[in-house]
C-alpha cells in the first residue's frame, strides 16, 4: 500500500510541476508591465535567485539581480525593487527569503500575477543616494604604483583601465565575488611592499564613504601556499589622514566592508598585497547620501 | 543445486539485453559529449590506430617507444574499454562507414550497460523470483541518471557492469563448475575497465572465508588446506607491508626489478596459490569452489590487466604505481552541494546518501531503501538466535548483494575521496540496490494481492506485482523521458524535481554535454564564420565531426575573442558568465537551455 501511495505522489508531482512553471507569455506580460512602469534606478530581484530565464524577456535597460545569497543584498543604489517571484516552485525558500529581504522594504500597491509569476514593487528603505562611485570615476582618476621611499610610477591608460608596472592593473569591470556580480574597481596589486594607488579628485561631499573589497572568483577560498592578505586603505589624499582600511585574508570569500565619514574632496585608495598571486580584487567604493534615496 | 537460470529467464535476459541495447542506440544521437568522453574518443582512436599498426609492422608496434606513444595519452585509465571503443570506431565508422564516429565509439558501452538488466534479471529471478528479477532489471535502467550514463563511451557504466558480472560469477561459483574461473577472468576485465575494480577482492574476501569454513566443516584435510591458503594470503600481504614500510612506496617501485625480493614474494605467492588450489581440487570440490574464485582473481586479474594494457608492458611496476598514485592523489574539482561549493576535503559524510536520495525517482528510491533496510534487519536476525523465529534471516547470498550495494557508496562517502562527478562514482552499488528493490516490490505485490484478493475478482493475483511494478516504474520512465538527453540535470521528487534541487543549491549539471540544447540555435542563428566560445566544452571539433555543429563556425578561447559565448551554468563558474557580460557589454542572453525553468546553458551574442 505504501508503494502505491509513493507512486501516486510521484505521478501527482510530475503532473503538478509543469503548472507552476511560467510560460513565455507570462514572462512577456511581466516585461510589458516593466517596460511601461519601471523608472530609472529600479532593479528587478529574482526569487528564487536562480530563475534567470527572465533575463531573456525583461527590458534591457532594467538591471536584474539574482545570485545565491541575494536576499541580504541592500541594493543600495536602487530606491525601488521589482520582486519577480515564483513562489509556487518546489522548495522555494519563502521564509528565509522574507527574513533577509523584507526588513526596510515596503510593498507599494498590490502584487500582480502572471501565471505562476508574481510581480511586486517595493520601496527600498535600505537605498541611499549614491553621490560617488569609484568605478564610474576611474576614467578621471590618476593611478600609479607606489613603492616605499620612491616616487610613484604612473600607470598607463589602457582602454577602460590602467596598466601598471610589475603586472599591476586597475580597471572598471564586472566581476563576481562570492556569486555576487558587481561592476567594481578591479585591481591587481604589484606584490611586495608596492601598492596600486588611485587618486580621485572632485569627490562630491557624501555623508558616508563605503568601501567593499573582495577577492574575485575561485581565488577567494584558497589559503596557504604563500598567499597573503589584501590590504585596501582609503585616505584623504590632501592631508594623508587615513579614513578607512580593511584586509581580505586568504580564504575569505565575499566582500569585506569598511565605512568612514565623508567630506574629503580628494581620495586616495591604496591596494597592496605582499604576494600578488591570486589576489585579484574587486573593490566597490561609494560616497553615500545620509538620506534614503528618493523613489 | 545449480544457480543457473531456467530457459525462460535466460530468454527474458536476452530480450532485456537486446531491448536495452536497441533503446540506448535509438536514443543516443541527442546525447552530448561529456568532457571526459572527448578525451576517450581520442585515446580510443589512438588505440585502434595502434592495432592497425600491429598488423602492418608487428615488431615496431610492440616496441617500447611505439606502445608508449600510442597509450601514454590518458594513461590514468586502463585501456580495456578504449580498445573496444577504438575497434568499434574503426570497424563501423572508418571501414564500413555505417555509423557516425560518436555512435561507433559508444556501441561497446551500450553492450556493457545492456548487460546489467540482463544479469539483474537472471540473478534476481533465481534469488528472489522472476518478478523481482524483472523489476530489478527495469528499475536500474529507468533511473534517469543511469539511463544517461549508459549512453557514454566512458567507464562508469562499464565498470558498474563489470562489478556486477564479477559478483554474479562469484555467486554462481559456489554451486556451479567453472564459474570460479569466470570470476577471475571477469575481474581481469573489470581491472582493465576502471580502477574501482581494485576494491572488489576486499569486498568478496569475507564471503570466501565464510564459504570455505562452511564447506570444510568436518573435513580436516580440506580445512587444513583452507587455513594454509589463508596463511599464504596473510603472509604475502604482511611481506608486502614490510617491504612498503622498509623501502617506502617509492623505494619499492624503484627496487622492483625482474630479479628482486618483491618479484620473489609475488612468484612464491602465485606458486603457493596454484599448489594449494590443485590439492584442494583433488581433495574436496565444494571447498575448492569456495576459495577458487579469489585465487583465480588474484592470479588472472593482474595478468589480464597487464596483457591488455600495452602501456604497462615495458615498465609494469613504475607505471602501475603511477596509475595508482594518480587516483590516490586525484585533484578535487568544485562541486555544489546544498548551497555550498565543495572544493577540498573533508567532504560531508552524508553526501553520497543525500545525493542518491535526491537524484533517484522516489518510486525507485523507496523500494531500494526499504530493501536495503530490510536486508540489514534480516542480517542482524541471522546473527541473533532470538530474532530468527520472528524474522526470516538473510542468507549469505543476500548478504553478498547487500555488501555490494553498500561498498561503493561507503567508499565514496569517505570525506577525503573526491566527490565531483555525482552518482556516476558509486554506480557499481546501484545494480545491487535494484536487486533489493526487486525483492521488496515482489513482496509488496504478494502482500497486496492477498489484501486485495477478495475485493478484486477480475484481476488475477499474479498480475498484481507486475501492475505495482509498472506503476512504480512509470514516474521514473516519465522523468527519464522528460529530462533526456540531459540526464545529469535530473533530480527526483524528494528534491522537488530540477527546480527544487536548484533552490536546494545542488549541482545543476556536469560537464558540458547539455550544450547540445543550444546547438540547433547556433546552427540557425550564428553568422557565417562566427567565433563561438563553448565554455567548458572540449568537444567543439567532435560536434562538428558528428554533424551536430556547423563546419564554418570557429572555436574561440574565451569571451574576449568570441562573437557568441555559450556558458555552462555551474555555481563555481559564475565569474566566467560575468566576464561575458563585461566582454559583450550586455547582461542579457539571447537564448539558452532552461530545463524546468533552471538555467543550464546560457547563450550571449556580442552586440
Amino acid at each position: 500500500m505504501g508503494f502505491l501511495l509513493v507512486a501516486v505522489f510521484a505521478l501527482g508531482f510530475q503532473a503538478w510541476l509543469p503548472q507552476v512553471l511560467p510560460k513565455d507569455s507570462d514572462e512577456r506580460a511581466v516585461a510589458d508591465v516593466l517596460a511601461k512602469e519601471a523608472q530609472p534606478g529600479d532593479v528587478v530581484l529574482l526569487h528564487p535567485w536562480w530563475t534567470e530565464r527572465a533575463r531573456l524577456f525583461l527590458p534591457a535597460a532594467l538591471p536584474i539581480t539574482g545570485y545565491l545569497g541575494d536576499e541580504d543584498d541592500a541594493l543600495l543604489e536602487h530606491p525601488r525593487i521589482w520582486l519577480l517571484a515564483e513562489p509556487a516552485l518546489p522548495r522555494t525558500p519563502v521564509a528565509s527569503f522574507a527574513r533577509g529581504f523584507l526588513p526596510g522594504r515596503t510593498l507599494l500597491g498590490p502584487e500582480r500575477h502572471f501565471g505562476p509569476l508574481t510581480l511586486g514593487l517595493y520601496r527600498n528603505g535600505r537605498a541611499r543616494g549614491v553621490l560617488f562611485s569609484a568605478a564610474e570615476a576611474l576614467q578621471a582618476a590618476s593611478v600609479s604604483v607606489a613603492l616605499p621611499g620612491a616616487e610613484p610610477v604612473p600607470c598607463v591608460r589602457d582602454g577602460a583601465g590602467f596598466r601598471c608596472p610589475g603586472g599591476a592593473r586597475a580597471e572598471a569591470s564586472w566581476h563576481e565575488v562570492l556569486y555576487r556580480p558587481s561592476r567594481c574597481l578591479f585591481v591587481v596589486p604589484p606584490g611586495g611592499p608596492g601598492a596600486v594607488e588611485l587618486i580621485f579628485d572632485g569627490v562630491p561631499p557624501a555623508a558616508t564613504l563605503r568601501l567593499e573589497a573582495g577577492i574575485v572568483w575561485e581565488h577567494a577560498w584558497k589559503r596557504g601556499n604563500g598567499l597573503t592578505p589584501l590590504h585596501a586603505t582609503l585616505a584623504d589624499a590632501d592631508s594623508g589622514a587615513a579614513l578607512a582600511s580593511l584586509s581580505v585574508e586568504p580564504g575569505r570569500e565575499g566582500f569585506v566592508t569598511a565605512e568612514a565619514p565623508g567630506g574629503p574632496r580628494r581620495l586616495r585608495l591604496r591596494v597592496q598585497s605582499d604576494n600578488a598571486h591570486e589576489r585579484e580584487a574587486c573593490l566597490v567604493l561609494r560616497g553615500l547620501d545620509a538620506k534614503e534615496a528618493a523613489p | 543445486m545449480s544457480r543457473a537460470p531456467d530457459r525462460t529467464d535466460r530468454r527474458i535476459a536476452l530480450g532485456l539485453f537486446l531491448g536495452a541495447f536497441a533503446l540506448l542506440w535509438a536514443t543516443e544521437a541527442a546525447v552530448g559529449f561529456v568532457r571526459d568522453e572527448t578525451v576517450y574518443f581520442v585515446a580510443a582512436e589512438q588505440a585502434a590506430r595502434w592495432l592497425g599498426y600491429l598488423f602492418h609492422a608487428p615488431s615496431r608496434a610492440l616496441s617500447d617507444a611505439v606502445t608508449t606513444q600510442a597509450f601514454d595519452f590518458n594513461h590514468e585509465h586502463p585501456v580495456g574499454m578504449k580498445l573496444l571503443f577504438g575497434i568499434s570506431f574503426h570497424l563501423f565508422h572508418e571501414t564500413l562507414g555505417l555509423l557516425r564516429p560518436a555512435t561507433a565509439f559508444r556501441l561497446p558501452a551500450f553492450a556493457m550497460a545492456a548487460s546489467i538488466p540482463a544479469v539483474l534479471h537472471v540473478w534476481g529471478a533465481v534469488l528472489y523470483g522472476r518478478r523481482a528479477g524483472l523489476f530489478a532489471a527495469l528499475c536500474f535502467l529507468a533511473a534517469p541518471r543511469h539511463f544517461f550514463h549508459a549512453h557514454l563511451a566512458c567507464f562508469d557504466m562499464p565498470v558498474a557492469a563489470a562489478w556486477l558480472l564479477v559478483v554474479y560469477a562469484f555467486w554462481r561459483s559456489e554451486t556451479d563448475d567453472r564459474w570460479w574461473l569466470w570470476t577471475g577472468l571477469l575481474w581481469g576485465a573489470a581491472l582493465a575497465t576502471k580502477h574501482n575494480a581494485l576494491f572488489l577482492p576486499p569486498v568478496l574476501l569475507p564471503f570466501v572465508v565464510l564459504r570455505a569454513y562452511r564447506a570444510s566443516a568436518g573435513k580436516p584435510a580440506a580445512r587444513d588446506l583452507v587455513q594454509k591458503a589463508l596463511l599464504l594470503l596473510g603472509a604475502a600481504a604482511a611481506l608486502l607491508a614490510v617491504l612498503l614500510l622498509v623501502l617506502t612506496p617509492e623505494g619499492l617501485v624503484r627496487s622492483w626489478t625482474l630479479l628482486s625480493p618483491p618479484t620473489a614474494v609475488a612468484a612464491l605467492f602465485a606458486a603457493g596459490v596454484c599448489a594449494l588450489g590443485a590439492r584442494l581440487h583433488k581433495t574436496e570440490m565444494p571447498t575448492f569452489r569456495a576459495v577458487a574464485p579469489l585465487g583465480a582473481m588474484l592470479l588472472l586479474g593482474p595478468a589480464i590487466l597487464y596483457a591488455v594494457w600495452p602501456w604497462l608492458w615495458y615498465h609494469p611496476v613504475d607505471r602501475f604505481a603511477a596509475y595508482l598514485e594518480f587516483h590516490a592523489t586525484h585533484v578535487h574539482y568544485a562541486w555544489t552541494y546544498l548551497g555550498t561549493v565543495l572544493r577540498e576535503p573533508p567532504f560531508p559524510l552524508s553526501y553520497v546518501v543525500v545525493v542518491t536520495a535526491l537524484t533517484l525517482p522516489v518510486t525507485l528510491l523507496a523500494p531500494m531503501g526499504l530493501g536495503l533496510l530490510s536486508l540489514g534487519i534480516r542480517c542482524v536476525a541471522a546473527l541473533r538466535q532470538q530474532w530468527r523465529a520472528r524474522i526470516a534471516p538473510a542468507s549469505a547470498s543476500e548478504a553478498l548483494v547487500g555488501l555490494n550495494a553498500l561498498a561503493s557508496i561507503v567508499l565514496i562517502s569517505f570525506p577525503d575521496v573526491p566527490h565531483f562527478g555525482g552518482v556516476k562514482h558509486w554506480l557499481p552499488s546501484m545494480p545491487f540496490l535494484a536487486l533489493l528493490a526487486g525483492r521488496q516490490v515482489q513482496l509488496a505485490g504478494d502482500g497486496l494481492a492477498v489484501w486485495l484478493g477478495p475485493r478484486l475478482r477480475r484481476v488475477p493475483a499474479a498480475a498484481i506485482t507486475p501492475l505495482l511494478g509498472a506503476l512504480l516504474l512509470l514516474p521514473a520512465v516519465t522523468l527519464t523521458a522528460h529530462v533526456h538527453p540531459y540526464g545529469t540535470s535530473s533530480y527526483g521528487e524528494l528534491a522537488g524535481g530540477i527546480p527544487g534541487a536548484a533552490s536546494l543549491g545542488m549541482q545543476r549539471q556536469y560537464w558540458s554535454n547539455n550544450v547540445t540544447g543550444v546547438l540547433a540555435w547556433l546552427n540557425s542563428n550564428a553568422p557565417r564564420g562566427a567565433r563561438v566560445w563553448l565554455h567548458e566544452v572540449v568537444s567543439f571539433r567532435d560536434y562538428q565531426r558528428n554533424g551536430m555543429l556547423r563546419e564554418d563556425l570557429r572555436q574561440a578561447n574565451g569571451p574576449a575573442d568570441a562573437d557568441i559565448a555559450v556558458v555552462q551554468y555551474h555555481q563555481e563558474f559564475r565569474e566566467q558568465e560575468v566576464a561575458v557580460w563585461q566582454a559583450f557589454g550586455t547582461t542579457r542572453p539571447v537564448t539558452g537551455l532552461y530545463i524546468d525553468e533552471t538555467p543550464q546553458v546560457v547563450v550571449y551574442q556580442r552586440r
